[in-house]
């Protein structure tokens, strides 16, 4: 079985790949856009002699570089996506791309395409968390996002990138699962998300206070991609990504401080938080959007209203975390405090 | 209902053209298009645009607008300026007007010859300095012109600047100016209103500021000289991707007085001769031109608690002109031969820089 992993280069591909190669699977082409990001790839083709390891450069924005991309293959691990950037520059990284793989998909003959696997990697963002009361609980039963305009771009070219796969998915009849990560972490990655707080200037407001962090260690996500993307049963079905001991979004920020650095930070509580975004909202308006309304109360409670997770669906599937969660604290903290310059 | 407004182009600079068409409370934006159906829906679902289409004569039919604007890149200016006009739409353009000077031509030609409007987005000359600057050159104040110093500066670092030198396909990229040619209108319209001459004598230099900005082997060039030379006037145009900060500038040296406008900061100071002789004269500059810094401090918080001070005013402002030269049928707010003028240097630039693009 010929598996292709689109963004094989970044911070999640290279360890899905790591995890395919781990699980047996020896026919890999790894899709990425930058040679500069082959290193680590190159690494783990030396590691597994026997396994085809193939580096694949190009572009999915280019519909000739996706035919090329998705040639013989029977499963597809769409990782590539927009992190950054404009809305339009996300939609054009995460949506279009999406939708130039699955047309080049979708070009293969009926038989072969109903015998592809398709594993997206898609995001909590889609889930609609707004209008959730504080405390309720994330699993794969939460409805989508109904006003996905009104939150993040990010989470808006997700969703939009979910919804369609689905649609194509009805058309075309292939198998395929979708993968829902919430923050994932790890060596390689940032140090803060929103859902921690934000830096604005020298200081970082941390908005999340006692809200739980649905962090997924990066290994542990790629394990959880692979074990359920190639599933026996996980056709048609969604699940939730992340670790099974949470902390709070207070706790990561104090282990921050302890193991990798000082900063300062000015704890706000969310009321206070909902307060400040519904004036800035409310300026923005009035002003014909003078200052960005990068907090709105919409975004405010997506954000920090504070909610439970649930990964049961995932455990289900046998997926369990291989690295546990104060080893990847401490690894991740290690990490930055070697990268916090 | 006032105009009728659409907009062919839904990538990144098509926000900034939603907002401050927003901003004229006379006009209304009907529909936007893109050829690519998902950048459409995007844009028109973020800002609850009524209607979208991925293609633009199926909008000019079921639409009818009065004005396009186009904000696709330059290679479909000249097209889509065509299929504009022959629909009885007014036209504004984003920079660059064209890919070369001759479709920059054809493209006026086209408008004049439907007897309809043009302009081109050269916002940063419609922000308040850049008003008060022109005011003051017109009312003498600066005397004669002797030379302006324009420079812009650019952040390869920044989100754009990343896209550009990851995509090697970008379509700045494929213009025979490449990067310079999708920001020098905005530092040669500085100094066109200050220069008479026709064809100026022009001497270009480029080259790459640092390894780093090599896009995917092939060296992207980010730093820009040209020398300018006039009968009466002479220029310095500068682009620069590693000056920090990054700067957009410029400087106008005049027979009685010197302007300075920082486009960032959105201040014009002006420095004057000294009346006074000697050491004592050498004690007042400083304190004039800081009094002057605070009086274009305080009037930016005047514009700031009246919000004037979005970060695309200027194109507020020039779409407001824009739009009545239309109404009232008007001369438009940037005269033709401006444009062209911007154009034809920008070329000549061009041809020394990459002159195996025009071979």
């Amino acid at each position: 079985m010929k598996i292709l992993v689109t963004g094989a280069g970044g911070f999640l591909g290279t360890h899905v790949v790591e995890r395919l190669l781990a699980h047996g699977y020896t026919d890999i082409r790894c899709f990425l856009r930058e040679r500069s990001k082959a290193e680590p790839l190159i690494k783990l083709a030396n590691a597994y002699p026997a396994a085809s390891v193939e580096l694949s450069f190009g572009n999915l924005k280019s519909k000739t570089d996706c035919r090329r991309a998705v040639e013989n293959v029977s499963a597809v691990f769409h990782l590539a996506a927009g992190l950054k950037g404009s809305a339009a520059e996300l939609f054009a990284d995460s949506v279009v791309v999406s939708r130039n793989l699955l047309d080049a998909l979708a070009a293969h003959g009926q038989e072969q395409l109903k015998a592809t696997r398709v594993v997206l990697i898609s995001s909590f963002g889609v889930y609609g968390v707004a209008s959730l009361g504080q405390g309720a609980l994330v699993d794969e039963q939460t409805p989508l996002e109904r006003h996905p305009e009104w939150r993040d771009p990010y989470s808006h070219s997700k969703l939009r990138q979910e919804q369609l796969f689905w649609e194509y998915q009805k058309q075309a009849g292939f198998e395929l699962v979708v993968l829902r990560p919430g923050v994932i972490y790890g060596p390689g990655g940032g140090a803060f998300s929103n859902r921690v707080g934000l830096k604005i200037g020298p200081v970082f407001f941390h908005l999340g206070g006692s809200n739980l962090l649905p962090l997924a260690y990066v290994v542990n996500c790629a394990e959880a991609i692979v074990v359920a993307g190639l599933h026996a049963d996980s056709a048609g079905q969604a699940y939730n990504v992340h670790d099974d001991e949470l902390p709070t979004a207070a706790q990561y920020l104090r282990a921050y401080k302890r193991d990798v650095k000082r900063i300062r930070s000015l704890r706000i509580p969310y009321f206070v938080t909902r307060l400040l975004a519904g004036r800035l909202e409310s300026y923005h308006r009035k002003s014909e959007g003078q200052l960005p309304a990068i907090i709105t109360r919409y975004k405010a409670a997506a954000a920090w209203g504070g909610n439970r997770f649930s990964n049961a669906k995932l455990h289900s599937l046998g997926w369990r975390p291989i690295v546990a969660a104060p080893d990847a604290m401490a690894r991740t903290c290690a990490y930055l405090r070697e990268h916090s310059e | 209902m006032g105009l009728k407004i659409a907009i062919a182009g839904c990538g990144k600079i098509a926000d900034a053209h939603v907002e401050e068409i927003r901003k004229n409370h006379t006009v209304k934006l009907v529909a936007v298009c893109d050829l690519e159906p998902i950048m459409a829906e995007q844009l028109a679902v973020r800002y609850a645009i009524p209607r979208w289409y991925n293609d633009v004569a199926a909008m000019l039919e079921a639409e009818q607008p009065d004005v396009l604007h186009i904000t696709t890149p330059p290679q479909s200016h000249l097209a889509l300026t065509r299929q504009a006009v022959a629909a009885g739409c007014h036209v504004f353009l984003e920079k660059p007007v064209a890919l070369r000077h001759k479709d920059a031509e054809a493209i006026i030609a086209e408008v004049v010859s439907a007897g309809k409007k043009l302009a081109v987005n050269y916002w940063p000359n419609f922000e308040a300095p850049s008003l008060e600057l022109r005011r003051m050159f017109q009312s003498g104040v600066l005397g004669d012109p002797v030379h302006v110093e324009s420079f812009y500066g650019y952040n390869l670092a920044g989100e754009y600047g990343t896209a550009l030198k990851r995509d090697p396909d970008h379509w700045v990229h494929r213009m025979p100016g490449k990067l310079f040619q999708n920001v020098l209108d905005h530092v040669l319209n500085k100094i066109t209103p200050f220069l008479t001459d026709d064809e100026p004598l022009i001497e270009a230099t480029a080259y790459c500021g640092e390894a780093s900005a090599a896009n995917a082997g092939a060296p992207l060039l980010d730093e820009l000289r040209v020398i300018i030379r006039g009968s009466r006037t002479s220029a310095y145009a500068t682009f620069s991707s590693h000056a920090r900060p990054v700067g957009h500038t410029l400087r106008v040296y005049g027979t009685r007085n010197t302007a300075h406008v920082d486009y960032a900061a959105r201040t014009l100071v002006l420095e004057r001769n000294q009346t006074f002789p000697s050491a004592v004269g050498r004690l007042f500059p400083p304190f004039l031109v800081a009094k002057d810094y605070l009086r274009q401090g305080l009037k930016n918080v005047n514009r700031f608690r009246h919000a004037r001070f979005h970060f695309f005013d200027g194109m507020r402002q020039l779409l407001s002109e824009f739009y009545s030269s239309i109404e009232n049928d008007s001369a438009p707010p940037i005269a033709y031969e401006e444009i062209l003028r911007v154009s034809a240097m920008m070329e000549r630039i061009f041809e020394q820089v990459y002159p195996e693009a025009f071979v």
